[in-house]
This record gives structure tokens, sequence and C-alpha cells, in this order.
């Protein structure tokens, strides 16, 4: 394991500006997720340090040594794969002791078995050592995938949404026990993904990527709790941040265009005697919980409700704000 | 009003085509209708492929003989096939015909498989290269085998010409058709030069069908190019290569019209491969029962390699 550098690295395709200086630290033993819409640089930023993408620009260092120009070979690290990418002609263990059994590192048999048995034990994927890659479920495939980078001891895993593809049930187990086995591990890792939830729940910083642009970076709550930006506060939280023009409510700070207002920003009450009133469009009842949607002056808000509360389409209820966010013109953070 | 007509008037239609009613109607079941379609199918095949098969077996027991129509037929029972395969005339030309057959196929498959490993690697004007690299088998046999005879001329030929320009023996001093140890040769060359692009167009197939991640998780995994090719090109390209393997050979061990406008299977009997033997015994002595037998014995021998290798083909592709 090891600190992983990447220094103000631009990436063009064609026309396209993938990733514009991107700057980003990874300490030893930490787990950062990159978190971003469909093509906001996330996997380029994987595949730069992986050495399988050439930066127009930038350096990466992997503990203190340059390898911007190396080979992927040369620079240890390990790949999760989004589409798996396992070798399709080789069993189980194949797939697994293939990364070990490269002529270089000279494992001996014994130690690859072990080893192998070890991670395969550890992702329940021990009885399927013997099957060939290709007679596995979704599920299975992605555990030989992650196996597979497990093996090894690299100084970084590059994990680029090895979840995704997977259905709710087992992506939420998969979670878990990736962020098990990075603790058990002290594994260092860079995770890619658009889901919040992953990001939330496994990862000790998150940045923050839109538009091939690092937002934001720190820790789960600072980026909810603290977001530079109305892109940033839009990423997480659910139901989504409800946007709203500041003059729609009173005592907004000097400059401060928009207002962001989560769920925990907004009480609501019966009746029209709060700041704003509004009118109840729908109900979803999810069991523990409803979502509201109000609406406000014409402008859609979402909000959490307590099912006992007993709201109903077509009721007149009142809003009163409770510290949210504001944003100037150009979606910047104006300090309340 | 408007509304309830039109609603009315598709129940009405509704139940007239009624798949059940249409059947009832024209006494056709699902089984008969298809039984209807391919029939037509089937009765050509039989006329073509199936009849003229059994007929030849059935010729192949008798003393006919084509251009002696009013002979009365004898049963010979299995004498033909005895003579035959005790016969060192028919050995010489099966050994012909597997020397053309595994120099050929190897020969095609190591250079195709070359070709597509360097046309896959997408470089500068690849595809050109391509289209330039295929042509030999856009042409006819006729074609390829007429200009090959002025190529191979002792005194004017391309072929002889340039290697005397990097041997620096005369260009006369040698005839690839006329000479006993240089004809084999000649024809496996001829071959090896019309179908190796075929190779290489179904090797081509084989390498794009390897997607770039499983080369970028190797990379990772810090396998060299080498081992890259040993255990993830070429065992995922395997089931291709066999099958070209599998084409060239049968196609091949029936070769008849590129040598039969080469040498005509000489000098003497030296690339006299089978199917040109078989042609001068039905053809030329019209020694019909005979060449039936022999027909079926080389149908026995393709179908039955052919089987196997098939076989084969199947583990791999399973594997």
């Amino acid at each position: 394991m090891a600190e992983v550098e990447i220094v103000s690295v631009s990436k063009a395709f064609g026309r396209t500006q993938a990733l514009s200086d991107l700057s980003l630290t990874i300490g030893n033993g930490e787990f950062v997720a990159l978190l971003g819409p469909t093509g906001a640089g996330k996997t380029t930023a994987l595949r730069l340090i992986a050495g399988l993408e050439q930066p127009d620009k930038g350096s990466i260092r992997i503990d203190g040594r340059d390898v911007t120009g190396d080979a992927p070979a040369d620079r240890d690290v390990a790949f999760v794969f989004q589409q798996y990418s396992l070798y399709p002609h080789l069993t189980v263990f194949e797939n697994m002791a293939f990364a070990l059994r490269a002529p270089t590192r000279r494992v001996p048999e014994a130690d690859i078995r072990a080893k192998v048995q070890e991670i395969a034990r550890l992702l329940h994927i021990e009885t399927k050592l013997d099957n060939k890659a290709t007679q596995l479920s979704g599920g299975q495939m992605q555990r030989v995938a992650i196996g597979r980078a497990l093996v090894r001891s690299p100084s970084i895993y590059l994990m680029d949404e090895p979840l995704s593809s997977l259905d709710a049930k087992l992506r939420g187990e998969l979670r878990l026990e990736l962020k098990r086995i990075q603790v058990d591990l002290g594994a260092t890792i860079l995770y890619v993904t658009h889901d919040q939830t992953e990001a939330m729940t496994m990862a000790s910083r998150i940045g923050v990527i839109e538009g091939g642009r690092l937002m934001q970076i720190g820790t789960p709550r600072e980026i909810y709790e603290n977001p530079v930006n109305a892109h940033v506060a839009a990423r997480l939280g659910q139901p989504a941040i409800n946007l709203l023009p500041a003059a729609l409510f009173g005592g907004a700070p000097a400059g401060a265009e928009t207002i962001g207002a989560r769920t925990e920003h907004l009480t609501i009450a019966r009746g029209a005697d709060g700041d704003v009133s509004a009118t109840v469009k729908r109900v979803e009842h999810l069991g523990d919980q409803s979502h509201l949607h109000l609406d406000v002056g014409g402008r859609p808000v979402v909000t959490l409700a307590d099912p006992e509360a007993g709201f109903g389409a077509g009721d007149v209820v009142s809003l009163r704000l409770n510290k949210p966010l504001f944003f100037d013109a150009r979606g910047w953070r104006v300090a309340a | 009003m408007n509304e309830l007509s039109a609603s009315s008037r598709i129940t009405y239609r509704a139940v007239m085509v009624r798949p059940g009613v249409a059947r009832r109607i024209r006494g056709l079941s699902d089984k008969t209708l298809a039984w209807l379609f391919i029939t037509p199918t089937i009765l050509l095949l039989l006329a073509i492929n199936i009849f003229p098969l059994l007929w030849t077996i059935y010729l192949s027991f008798t003393n006919y003989r084509a251009n002696r129509a009013n002979v009365p037929t004898i049963w010979l029972g299995a004498d033909w096939y005895r003579s035959i395969l005790t016969d060192p005339d028919i050995w010489a030309a099966m050994q012909v015909t597997a020397h053309f057959v595994i120099w050929t196929v190897l020969i095609e498959t190591v250079l195709g498989f070359g070709l597509a490993y360097l046309i896959d690697k997408k470089f500068r004007g690849h595809g050109m290269w391509t289209t330039i690299i295929l042509l030999p088998m856009m042409l006819s046999p006729a074609v390829v085998g007429n200009f090959w005879t002025f190529l191979y001329q002792p005194q004017i030929g391309l072929f002889n010409y340039v290697v005397a320009f990097f041997t620096g023996r005369a260009a006369s001093s040698f005839q690839m058709l006329g000479d006993v140890t240089l004809s084999p040769w000649a024809i496996v060359i001829v071959d090896a030069w019309m179908w190796t692009p075929y190779v290489m167009l179904i090797c081509l197939a084989g390498l794009r069908s390897i997607p770039d991640y499983i080369y970028e998780a190797a990379e990772v995994d810090r396998a060299t190019k080498w081992r890259q090719f040993w255990s993830i090109t070429l065992p995922m390209a395997l089931p291709f290569i066999m099958l070209a393997v599998l084409f060239r050979g049968i196609e091949n061990f029936k070769m008849f019209d590129m040598v039969n406008l080469l040498t005509g299977g000489g000098p003497g009997s030296t690339t006299e491969v089978a199917s040109i033997t078989l042609k001068r015994a039905a053809f030329e002595s019209w020694r019909t029962g005979y060449s039936s037998a022999f027909a079926i014995i080389l149908f026995v021998t393709v179908f039955g390699l052919a089987n196997i290798y098939v076989k084969a083909l199947n583990r791999v592709k399973s594997r």
C-alpha cells in the first residue's frame, strides 16, 4: 500500500476535454470515492492512474515515484473493471491466480494456491474455484473480478463501478463486504461510482467530479453538510435537494440567488401560518416514511414526511426554513 | 355512434380470422402447414443430393460403364473396393493428396493467422491492406491456374525471374511445373497464395471478437505481450483457427480445378491428387463402377476425418 498523488492532470479525447487540471491525493489505507454523473471523467481518472491512458498534462506519483510514463505493469496497481473482464476460457482459480503467475513475480505455486483460497473464502466463492468464469452469475463474476485484484497487494486498488451491474440486494451485500475487506486489509482504494449511497457508506473521503473537474473533496459529512456549490449539493441526499429562488423566501443573505433546501431544512405544518404556504400535489408512501411532492409558488418541492402526519393531495401546508444552504447566481455557496 | 360501429366491426373481423376457425376451415394443422413449406426443399435435396449419392453407392458394386449403357449390369459385390484399397497407384494419389492438404493447410494457417494478427494491430491504412490481401481469393481458380502457368514459365515467368534474382541461378535452369520434385510444391505455393487471405479473414474475425478490456486487465495484471499472446490471444482465437483449418482441409482434399489447370496431375503422376485420378477413371477410362467405389471411399474418408475434427473443435469451444 502506498500514497497516490495526481498532480494537475488533464486529458482530452479528440475535442472532448475528459479531465481538466485534476489534483487529488489518496493517502495510504484510505478509501476515496469519486462520485459524479456519467461522462464526468471518473473512469478516465482511474485509467490514467492505471496507465491505460496517458495524460496530456500533469503527473501521477505512486509512493513518491513519478510513474506518469510507465506501462500499467510497472505501476503496481490492481484494477476492477465495470464489465468484469474475466478471462472467459480460464477457471475461477486460474483467473484469480493469473496476476500471481506473472513470470517476473516468481510466486511459488503453493503460495498462489493458499492466497487464492484465502481470498475466495473472503468473497464466498471458494466452492466455485473450478468453474469456468463464464458459468457464473453476475454477482459471482463480479466477486471473481474483485478477488482477482485482492490476491495481489498492490499500491492501490482502482475500482470502476464494480457493483453497478448487480441487483439492488446483492449490491447492498457486496457494499458491506467490500468495506469490511478494505478495513481488514488496510487497503488503499480509489472507487468510482455514480451511486451516492455507495460513496457515502464506504468512502472515508468523497471527491465530487463534474464536467472533468473536481468540484470538492472531503469526508462524506463535509460534502453533505457543506457543499461548495449547487452541483455538489445536488449529488447527495435522498430525495434530492430542492433548489428554489431566494426571492420566494425572505431573509436570504446578500448575493444569494438560490436557496438549497434539503428535507431536514424544511419544517412542515398544517395551515398557512409559516414562512411560505404550499399545496400538497402527491404523496408517495415508502412504508416508514413518505415523499411529499409540494407546489410552492408554481415550483416543485420534494421532502420527507412522517406517514403518521396523514397529509393528502390538495392539503394546504406551510413551510418554514431551518438553516438552509444559499448559492449565488453562478451556483457557488454563499455563507448564511 | 361512429365509435360504436367501428368497435363492432373490429370485433366481427377478429372472429373471422381467429386461427382455430381458419384452421378448421382449411383443414390444415400447424404441422401440415410446416411440411407444406419444407417439402419442395426436401424434394429438391433428395433429387440433387441424396439420390445421386445412393445411385453412386449402387453403381460402386457393379460393372456399370457410362459409355456402354446397353451392356448388362452385373453385381460385383465389394470387388472394386478390394482392388482400390490394394492398388499402389491409388495409394500414391492419396499420398500426393495428403502432401498437398497438409502443407497448404499448415502454410495457410501460419501465414493467415500471422497476417490477421498484424492487420488487427490497426496500423495506418490497415483497411486498404486488408482489401489488397483479399484479392487473390476473389479470383476464379481457372484464372489463377492459368496465370500461374505463365508465372511459372521458365523463360518468361515472373516467379522464375524473382527466384533467379535472389538466388543467382539462371531463370530457365528449373521448371516449377515440369520437375518431379518441384511440381508438388508449385501447386502448394499457388494454393497458399490464393487461400491464405481466406484463413486470415476467419482469424481476423476471431481476433476482433476478443474485447480490448481483456487485454487491459492482463496489462494491469502484469502479463507481458508474450504471455498475453499465449494465454489470451491464441486460446480465444483457437476455435476460429480450427474452423479455418477444417474449411481449408475439406476444400483441398477434393482439390481438382486449379491443379488440373496447372499440371494436369503431371509430370508423370507426381501431382495427381485423388480427384484427378478419380476424374480420369470416371471420364477418360469410363470405369463408372470403379470410380463410384473410389468416390465413396474418398467421401467416407473426408466425412470421418471431418467428424473427428468437429468433435475436437466443440471440445475446444466449450473449454
